[in-house]
């Protein structure tokens, strides 16, 4: 079915009186032109529709010039270690060890018992970016508006180093 | 005696307004089509639940790529040209090296007060250079900022 489709012309014996204006029916098949439009138009209405941005933020204000008091009660300090294990502990307890899927329900149940809640997260250095973004979203869907991001220095490590004892 | 038709009658349909209709369609998104900027480094995006959108223009962009290099990168050529040179306009980001940001960053929002600070990690980099540039813009004077993720499902 490709290819040009010449109809049948008339014999080829018939004889030398041909009219020149006579017209051969020739048939193109343009199933494969309108396959290639296809494609193509398939490949740009895909295309467009991934170049939307499909970008998310998290919103964060920082504003560390501002001194925030807050009552011990209500504070909970998150560190994470260069491994990514998480430890957490109201205001002076020593720290515990939480598991990050853990978090999520855990987040919510003191979220719910205290509405004044604030987080005060340090992450080691040496960890990944990807531990505090996953912190910050978990933080966001326990609706915990207030928390604040500190580094992890010295006594810090210390104190993990002796909870981990 | 059974009537024995036979039907054999080809039906041709005329697919001419088909045709006509998908290369319409196919010549709109030719031309409306706009490709994303290739970017100077790869980074692999951390997910998250959030799913606010990016606003489309204004946007200053810091990237951090997995092994801690920064680069800067603003939507306008024009600012582009001003912070990194002619050379370097075309390029969507410019790697800077972590003491010269706060400069960049001054000089970027000097000229636009409307700009939008986006930090753009890969999820494997380390923590510390985010933290340090999130000192340089507490520096800087830069209070608001938001953290590029892709949708976590």
């Amino acid at each position: 079915m490709a290819g040009g489709d010449v109809a049948e012309s008339k014999k080829k014996g018939r004889g030398k009186k041909r009219k020149q204006g006579r017209r051969l029916g020739i048939r193109i098949d343009m199933t494969p032109l309108v396959d290639v439009a296809f494609l193509l138009l398939t490949f740009f209405m895909y295309t467009t529709s991934m170049s939307r941005p499909q970008t998310m933020e998290i919103n964060l204000p920082p504003d560390k010039s501002v001194l925030v008091e807050t009552s011990e009660l209500n504070l909970m300090m998150i560190r994470v270690n260069d491994k990514g294990t998480i430890y957490w502990n109201m205001g002076m307890e020593p720290p515990q060890k939480i598991e990050f899927n853990a978090l999520r329900a855990f987040l919510l149940e003191k979220a719910s018992s205290n509405s004044k809640l604030t987080v005060l997260l340090k992450i080691d250095r040496q960890g990944k970016y990807n531990t505090m973004v996953n912190l910050i979203d978990e933080l966001n869907l326990a609706r915990i508006s207030r928390f604040s991001i500190a580094p992890l220095n010295d006594t810090d490590k210390a104190v993990l180093a002796k909870a981990q004892a | 005696m059974p009537k024995f038709k036979p039907h054999r009658q080809s039906y041709r349909i005329d697919m001419t307004p088909l045709v006509d209709v998908a290369f319409l369609l196919l010549t709109f998104f030719m031309l409306t089509t706009t490709f994303k900027p290739s970017e100077e480094v790869t980074i692999v995006l951390p997910a998250s639940h959030s799913d606010f959108k990016l606003p489309e223009t204004n946007v200053m962009t810091i990237n951090i790529s997995k092994d801690g290099r920064i680069f800067l990168g603003v939507d306008s050529q024009l600012l582009r040209r001003k912070l990194f040179g002619t050379a370097n306009e075309l390029k969507p980001s410019v790697e800077v090296p972590k003491d010269k940001l706060a400069n960049y960053l001054v000089q970027a929002r000097s000229s636009n007060m409307n700009l939008v600070t986006v930090i753009k990690g890969d999820k494997e980099s380390e923590y510390g250079v985010t933290e340090d540039v999130m000192d340089i813009l507490q520096q800087t004077r830069i209070t608001r900022f938001n953290l590029v993720t892709e949708l976590a499902r």
